[in-house]
């Protein structure tokens, strides 16, 4: 795992038992996973524990922290690594292990927000950043339908033919933003038998990947 | 269900019983292709000097026959009724005939053609899919996503256009079931009631 100088240090700076104790690292630890996971950012530097910090090496900790942890989730680093790599900056052992759970618990929900980041961005926390975060084409998430029975218009009598009204819901994951949309068009029922072939052949072509 | 002719379209019409069937005949062809391509005055002008008679009477002729081709085909008056309908111009038999069978053998076109006309969503014309593996990305490294990318072709006015969507295998599943369910309400006691009685 890469990391540049500045989160080293950052982290290193973090296991100073100067600067931190067992449990303001806890505490910041803490801070550092609920601020990327949830969408209230609690003020780290107004922290009541952490208060006794000098914020500048506060704001430097949680930094390389935050980092830290998102790079090891996007390297998919698994305990040992994470392990190697906070003894690298001379963690004590029993401080490595405290953030080796966390980061065991909350990994998976970590790394499920991470792949759904391009479609909820609701997180604003996360927004900030992971902006720059997977881009790919609206997706859709639902589809409705109507049956209607086409009697007459005003230049065709006796036209009574069925028809489908489709509506695909799409989502758009687009940085920063998510928003829905209806993607709706008419289509006979030939037509609609054609869709749902084609889906079906992509399905079908999925199920035989799965087996390979 | 017969059609109802106004008097300045029967004055129109009227014209036809003056020239000769073949004249008719033509008439009516370049009534067909108006409806087809749009009108065009200078054909009104060209046979106005080879029949001797004004270019508007011409153009009202055409028109007449145009106006009653598009109401017929637009009720799709049974033959019967077509029939019965004209009888009230009081046209020879055999220029009967002849409209009778102008208004059979252009009845499908026109309808197709009057149907172009209403109000329609852009309507689907093709799906191209394919189906991909996610395996990682800026943010995240070692993943294993599959997702399906679909190219839907819609058609609007004779224009097409083409939206690039993705999903994912259990949404796609979700589709298909939800779609195929559409699909059999049309088998339904209830729908095939409905499509029997209406006709």
């Amino acid at each position: 795992m890469e990391l540049s100088e500045s989160v080293l240090k950052g982290l290193q700076a973090l296991g100073d038992p100067v600067n931190f104790d067992m449990n303001k690292f806890t505490t910041l630890s803490e801070l550092a996973f609920r601020g990327l996971l949830s969408s209230e950012s609690e003020a780290v530097l107004d922290h009541p524990d952490l208060k006794q910090i000098d914020p500048i090496v506060l704001k430097h900790c949680h930094i390389a922290l935050t980092t830290f942890i998102l790079e090891s989730v996007k390297q998919n680093a698994d305990k040992s690594t994470v392990s190697s790599c906070l003894e690298d900056v001379r963690f004590d052992t029993e401080r490595a292990d405290a953030l080796c759970t966390l980061y065991q618990v909350k990994y998976g929900y970590l790394k499920l927000i991470f792949q759904l980041c391009s479609l909820k961005q609701n997180k604003t926390d996360l927004e900030n950043l992971l902006s720059s975060i997977d881009k790919c084409p609206p997706h859709i998430t639902d589809v409705s339908w109507r049956l209607e029975y086409c009697m007459k218009n005003a230049h065709v009598h006796k036209v009574n033919q069925p028809s489908y009204l489709i509506s695909f819901s799409v989502e758009n994951g687009d940085n920063g933003r998510s928003s829905e949309e209806e993607l709706n068009f008419s289509c006979t029922m030939e037509q609609l038998q054609d869709l749902v072939g084609k889906m079906k052949d992509a399905a079908k072509s999925i199920e035989k990947a799965m087996q390979l | 269900m017969l059609l109802v002719l106004s008097d300045e379209h029967k004055e129109h019409l009227g014209f036809l019983t003056e020239v000769d069937t073949a004249v008719v005949g033509e008439f009516g062809r370049i009534a067909v292709e108006f409806l087809r391509k749009g009108s065009n005055p200078k054909i009104y002008e060209g046979a106005a000097r080879k029949l001797d008679v004004p270019a508007e009477t011409v153009q009202h002729g055409v028109e007449g026959l145009m106006y009653l081709l598009t109401e017929s085909s637009k009720l799709m008056i049974s033959e019967m009724d077509f029939q019965d309908s004209v009888l009230v111009l009081g046209f020879s038999q055999e220029l009967n005939e002849r409209l009778l069978q102008l208004y059979l053998e252009n009845r499908k076109e026109i309808r197709q053609i009057l149907s172009e006309l209403s109000p329609s969503l852009p309507h689907y014309h093709n799906l191209e899919w394919r189906l991909d593996v996610q395996l990682a990305s800026r943010a995240l490294r070692h993943q294993v996503k599959p997702t399906v990318t679909m190219k839907l072709h819609l058609e609007s006015g004779g224009i097409r256009n083409a939206r690039v969507l993705q999903t994912d295998p259990a949404t796609l599943l979700h589709l298909i079931q939800e779609l195929e369910r559409g699909l059999a309400e049309l088998k339904s006691n209830h729908c095939r009631r409905i499509l029997r009685n209406i006709k």
